[in-house]
């Protein structure tokens, strides 16, 4: 099988404080795998290793073999907080990740535009963020990681900051949008209902220092219902892993 | 946005706000009844006499500003282009101003009416202006400059970095056009402090012309009507330059918010 994308390994402390121990675990090629840990669990850090901004203390994280590198590899990354940027209009922030990859202005433009449409905000293009909402600055971050076609895409929390409506219709969307253009995809979240919604496979960490203490292959169909009794047991379940004081 | 009728109140007040002034000057200087309290019909004649007549030696007052003008540019200028490269070289590489600030900090607290006799000595003719000017306007911009870079928000350059960005990319995309509002501010204070050195620039430059040499040459004859002219027309040009700037600043910080205290 070519299913085989990500391999990490790694374990990450700050100073005498250790937040990832030994998290071992593979990615594989356009999963859907969600990431769900109790808060302030070290789920950002995680984040941030595994798109290669942030190292990690021991181990690595390897894609097809190959040490994680934002230089080398395709990587994307939705931030948790908003992270627009403000000098830019829409148009510019989804295709900086473009420009930086070396794509032609015009390439880069016509893709922008299909990305911005994608997500829904056409006509939008040339506005500031501080024009725009909330929701939409979130729109404009998946945009941007959706542009560069990336190998790998990473959310972080990604509708943590959005109202319960919102985020409801984000995630519909982004199932939407990761059916329709297969990607592999890391989701991380404290939402268990999103978890068990979005992911085709769910890894459960532990407070801190945070290790893996579950998995869950999600095989239901898609779209999922909220309200399905299998969907309420596995998402009890899950919830009472999390919970767990050991 | 304001609206135009905001505006128009905007002016109406500031207007008002004038005139209110101007009525209690007015009452101070009828209750004194003192050449040094000139009133303001005073005032005015002696601003038509340095228009018409010019000064004591015959400099019209235009002339006055115009070479005070270009004492203030070349200092300012001089500050900004030393201060905006040397604020953004510190900034990104800490280690240079951790390594100098014990050279650096005193200097700043070093008010510059106390380098006036090290100026004499060690300048003539246009460089003393200059220098003094610089002293002033130097600080504030450089010192805005370099704490405007620590205060990029790591989260923007991180967006760029996960694709791959390189450092070089990263200050001319993120970390530039986040300094520029604030280096723009410290320009402003600049400028005003630039302003401030004037009188004192040219209490030392040894030409007859300028506003602060206008100011210092009435002081000795005290003519109050003058000296009160050549204050007002530093205010009213250093406000005009202030409010130039902060119309370019508007044009180009467009991406920025409109904050609002009301």
């Amino acid at each position: 099988m070519d299913s085989h994308l990500v391999d990490v390994n790694i374990s990450k402390s700050f100073g005498k404080m250790d937040v990832l121990r030994d998290i071992k675990f593979d990615v594989k090629l356009n999963e859907f795998l969600v990431i769900v840990g109790p808060t302030g669990c070290g789920k950002t850090t995680l984040a941030n290793i595994l798109s290669g901004i942030e190292t990690s203390t021991v181990g690595s994280v390897t894609m097809r073999g190959e040490k994680i590198n934002p230089h080398k590899h395709n990587i994307s990354l939705v931030f948790q907080e908003p992270s627009c940027i403000p000098w830019y209009t829409m148009l510019q922030d989804v295709t900086s990740g473009l420009c930086i990859k070396g794509v032609d202005s015009k390439t880069a433009d016509a893709r922008g535009r299909e990305v911005i449409k994608l997500v829904g905000l056409e006509g939008y293009e040339d506005f500031f963020p501080r024009q725009i909402s909330g929701g939409m600055k979130q729109r404009v971050a998946i945009a941007r990681a959706y542009a560069t076609n990336p190998d790998l895409l990473i959310m972080d929390e990604p509708f943590g900051h959005l109202d319960a409506q919102t985020r409801y219709l984000m995630q519909i969307e982004i199932m939407r949008i990761w059916e329709q253009e297969k990607k592999t995809v890391v989701f991380i979240t404290n939402n268990i209902e999103e978890a068990v919604y979005l992911a085709s496979r769910i890894l459960v960490l532990t407070k801190l220092p945070a290790t893996i203490k579950a998995e869950y292959p999600i095989t239901f169909p898609r779209p999922r219902e909220l309200t399905d009794p299998a969907f309420l047991e596995l998402r009890a379940e899950i919830t009472t892993q999390c919970e767990i004081v050991e | 946005m304001e609206g135009r009728k905001e505006q128009l109140k905007s002016v109406f007040y500031n207007l008002l706000s004038i005139a209110v002034a101007a009525v209690f000057w007015s009452l101070f200087s009828a209750w004194q009844q003192s050449p040094f309290f000139p009133s303001i019909a005073q005032i005015w004649k002696a601003f038509i006499g340095l228009i018409t007549v010019g000064d004591i030696e015959g400099i019209g007052l235009f002339s006055h500003i115009w070479a005070s003008l270009i004492r203030i540019f070349a200092g300012f200028a001089a500050a900004c282009v030393l201060g905006i490269p040397l604020g953004l070289a510190m900034g990104l590489w800490p280690k240079l101003y951790k390594r100098t600030r014990a050279i650096i900090e005193p200097i700043r607290f070093i008010p510059p009416i106390a380098w006036i006799p090290m100026a004499i000595v060690m300048l003539v003719g246009f460089s003393r202006y200059a220098f003094l000017i610089w002293l002033g306007a130097f600080f504030p911009i450089f010192i805005t400059t370099l704490l405007s870079v620590t205060r990029v928000n790591p989260l923007h350059v991180n967006v760029v970095k996960v694709f791959g960005a390189k450092r070089s990319y990263i200050i001319r995309k993120i970390v530039i056009p986040s300094v520029l509002p604030d280096i723009a501010t410290g320009m402003r204070v600049g400028l005003g402090i630039a302003w401030m050195c004037i009188v004192a620039a040219e209490m030392i430059g040894g030409e007859m012309v300028g506003i602060g040499r206008l100011i210092l040459k009435y002081a000795e004859l005290i003519r109050m009507g003058e000296i009160i002219v050549g204050m007002l027309i530093i205010g009213v040009i250093g406000f005009i330059m202030n409010e130039i700037f902060i119309i370019i600043e508007a044009r180009i910080f467009r991406w920025r918010s409109e904050v609002s205290i009301d």
